[in-house]
Order: structure tokens, then C-alpha cells, then sequence
């Protein structure tokens, strides 16, 4: 039964699925939700859903890492480098802007002790 | 006068709500169809990559895509992370002393102390190594500004001195750019390898030409801005 | 073998995600979210990718906790 798991289309259907899933869970908690660091979270989290699809779209099931060895030398049946690379750097700067973010937050509080986003209309009058 | 207090943002109802979750599932069902399609010609860019990637003497076929073929991204990106750092750096920066009574905890005290040359030791390799297996620049620079967050946490009146930070980032920012104008120079490309890099080294240390050494400068302005960032956000908490 | 795992991760992901932005407590919500991170971890070493998969480790687990943990400190404990 579980062989039925392991066909190529089966597999990018699962994967195609859950991160959607995941993007649409982090975009609801965006929408919906008040406190100011929870809406940080869901930005991380609708980030991880997008390395994931990156990732699992190009997997093959009987491919290994793309190093070349004296034993590994047959570059067919190795994954794909780019996307490898694509998303290295997307996660590295990912973190950075959130650090960016989240300080600003930390120092908005000190300023006027507000953490709910309803509250925060200085811009408004 | 009196000011009206104004809610920004309206209460989501559920019908919103279901008829979001409706147009997600089709958006669903539409990408999976299209992307289960995909022409086998796009499979075949990653495979003429990696056979391009053996002319260049490295084992590690991701370390030649970040450092080499797409050599101009991370540079671009090691400024995103250079704009970032001075963005904390500017909220966040604080120069009071430690007003903190009480010591940490004896066995955080003497764990850390154990762990850090440990630790320190390990990003060395991992950066060192990028070229061989998984790792490189980035991950090494990480695990060395984690390191000095251990002993952030674990010693109260610890601080990496700003003058070292800001001349080992400034050291790597302005190297990584000056081999970029060598390589114009010797080569007519823009980073171009004008180092030795034979196929018969694959595996050595010193094989790949400049890709190491550029690994080596990414992986120092990594660790020293993320080292400054963590510091920006854990002195602050300390005047209490 | 391959499939099984690959659906039991992502089911747990996403009952973990989904725990992480319902939760009363801030405290909650970002220990959670580091359990999205260790599941993203798996993720991709199940789809061999270990470059991928030693910088979400190191970055998830070292500087993203730390960030939100910090924002917790000096936000205090509220809703």
C-alpha cells in the first residue's frame, strides 16, 4: 500500500499541497491576528512554506546531494544546484529583515507602549 | 476637542473567511496541474551546471553556483546584510554598563566556558571546508556568532569590542570587491578565477582557484555582522 | 518508505503552524514556531539538500529564536 506513495506525481502532490497549506495558514494569522510580533511569526512561517515548494519540486526519489567524489560521478542522478543556492542566500536574508523588523517593534514600545496594532493611529489625525 | 478613537481594522467575517479559503483550494488544484506538466527541458539546465561545475575544480557544485557562477548575487546580498546590521545597529545601540546584580548560573558559567573554543573550532571547519562538503560561508559565519551568544548569555560584563568588529567587516567588504577588479584586471571578467584550478585537485584543500578564498571573506563579514547584531539586541536588555 | 515520511512531516507542520498563531500567550506561540523550523529541517533532509538543510538548522534554531525570545523580554508578557 504504501508503494502507491512513492510515484513521482504522488510525491509533488503532497508537496505542492502542504506548503500552500502552510502559506494560506500564515496568511490567515497575518489577517487576523493583532499583537504585532504573532504577525512577525506568520510572515516567518509563509517564508518557510516558499524554501520548502522550492526545494521539493525538483527532488527525484533515487537522487543523492550534488558533491562530486571520486565515487559519485555521475552527475544524472544527482539534484539540481541552483535552487540549492537560490535559497541559501533567500533564508540568510530573510532573517536579517526580521531582526530589522522586529527591533523597530522593540523600540516602538519603549517610545509609546503599544502593542496592538488597533491602537496604533498617530498617522491618523 | 475631544479625539475620536478611530480601529484601523474591521472585525474579517466568516463568509470572507470561507470564500478565502474556497479560492486557495482552487488556486491549489490549478498550480498542481500546471506544475506536474512541466516540459522536461527545464530538468536539463542543473545538469549541464554540474558538468560545467567539473571544469572548475570543486567537489561542492552548490559552493560554485553561490561563489562563482552567481558570484554578483552575494555580493548584492552581502549588502542587504550590511544595510540591515546598521539599521539595528541605529535603533538598538546602547552604551550603558551592566546593571544586573545577580550572577548567571554556576554550571551555565563553566559549560559555556567549555564549549566555546569547542564551538569556535567547528564554524573555523565548516567555513574552511566549504569547498568539499556541505557548509561554507554563510553556515560557518553563523555558528561562529552563535558561539559568541553563548558567552553573551553566560558572562555579564562580556563585549566583543566595536573597533574589532568594524575592521574585520571592513577588511572583508572592501577584499571581496578588491579581487572582483583583479579578476577585470587579469582575466576581462568581473570575479573571473585567475588563480590555478586543475580538474586533477578535486578534493584537495587548495583546489578551485579563488572560490575558497571568497568563501573564506563571505564567511568573516557574516560572522562579525551577525555577531554585532546579536550583541546590538542583548546589551540592550541588560540596563535594567 | 520516502512518501510515508514526506506526508507525516508535513501533516505535523501543519498542525504545529497552526497551533503557533492560535495561541493565547506569546510565549507559546514563539516555541511553536521553533518546532516549524525543526520540521523544516527534516523536511530537507529528507530531500537531500544538506547545505539547505545545515543553514535553516543553524539559523532557526540560533538567531530566529533569539530575535523573537529578546522581543519577548522587552515587550513583557501580554496577549
Amino acid at each position: 500500500m504504501f508503494e502507491f506513495l512513492n510515484q513521482p506525481e504522488v510525491i509533488k502532490t503532497i508537496v505542492i499541497v502542504g506548503s500552500m497549506l502552510l502559506l494560506f495558514i500564515g496568511l490567515f494569522g497575518l489577517l487576523t491576528r493583532k499583537h504585532i510580533i504573532k504577525i512577525f511569526i506568520s510572515i516567518a512561517i509563509m517564508e518557510s512554506s516558499i524554501f520548502l515548494l522550492f526545494i521539493g519540486l525538483t527532488f527525484k526519489i533515487d537522487s543523492i546531494a550534488p558533491i562530486l567524489d571520486s565515487a559519485h560521478t555521475n552527475v544524472a542522478t544527482m539534484n539540481d544546484p541552483i535552487p540549492h543556492a537560490m535559497i541559501l542566500t533567500a533564508i540568510v536574508i530573510g532573517m536579517a529583515v526580521l531582526a530589522l523588523g522586529v527591533s523597530f517593534a522593540i523600540e516602538y514600545f519603549k517610545l509609546t507602549g503599544k502593542t496592538d496594532i488597533n491602537e496604533m493611529n498617530e498617522m491618523r489625525h | 476637542m475631544s479625539v475620536k478613537k478611530v480601529s484601523l481594522k474591521r472585525e474579517l467575517p466568516t463568509t470572507t473567511l470561507s470564500g478565502f479559503a474556497l479560492s486557495g483550494l482552487l488556486v491549489l488544484t490549478i498550480l498542481n496541474i500546471l506544475l506536474q506538466n512541466m516540459p522536461s527541458k527545464i530538468q536539463t539546465a542543473g545538469n549541464a551546471l554540474l558538468k560545467l561545475n567539473a571544469t572548475e575544480g570543486v567537489a561542492n557544485a552548490v559552493t560554485t553556483v553561490v561563489v562563482f557562477f552567481r558570484g554578483f548575487d552575494t555580493l548584492g546580498e552581502i549588502a542587504v546584510l550590511f544595510i540591515a546590521s546598521l539599521g539595528i545597529g541605529l535603533m538598538l545601540h546602547s552604551n550603558s554598563k551592566c546593571n544586573i546584580k545577580a550572577e548567571s548560573n554556576f554550571m551555565l558559567q563553566t559549560a559555556s566556558r567549555l564549549l566555546f573554543p569547542i564551538i569556535m573550532l567547528f564554524g573555523t571547519y565548516v567555513m574552511i571546508y566549504g569547498h568539499l562538503s556541505p557548509g561554507g560561508g554563510f553556515q560557518g559565519g553563523v555558528i561562529i556568532a552563535s558561539g559568541v551568544l553563548l558567552l553573551l548569555i553566560s558572562h555579564k560584563t562580556f563585549e566583543v569590542p566595536h573597533s574589532v568588529i568594524v575592521a574585520l567587516e571592513t577588511f572583508a567588504g572592501v577584499s571581496y570587491v578588491l579581487i572582483g577588479l583583479i579578476g577585470l584586471l587579469v582575466l576581462d571578467t568581473f570575479l573571473g578565477n585567475f588563480l590555478p584550478h586543475d580538474i586533477a585537485q578535486m578534493g584537495m584543500l587548495l583546489s578551485g582557484g579563488i572560490i575558497p578564498i571568497i568563501y573564506i571573506i563571505v564567511g568573516i563579514k557574516v560572522g562579525s555582522e551577525m555577531s554585532m547584531i546579536v550583541q546590538n539586541l542583548i546589551q540592550r536588555s541588560r540596563d535594567v | 518508505m520516502t512518501g510515508l515520511i514526506i506526508l507525516g512531516t508535513f501533516m505535523g507542520l501543519i498542525i504545529v503552524s497552526f497551533a503557533a498563531i492560535t495561541q493565547k500567550k506569546l510565549a507559546d506561540s514563539i516555541i511553536l514556531f521553533m518546532g516549524v523550523g525543526l520540521g523544516s529541517v527534516v523536511l530537507f533532509f529528507i530531500f537531500k539538500a544538506p547545505d539547505v538543510a545545515l543553514t535553516e538548522a543553524v539559523i532557526s534554531a540560533g538567531i530566529s529564536s533569539l530575535i523573537f525570545l529578546m522581543a519577548l523580554k522587552h515587550l513583557g508578557e501580554q496577549k
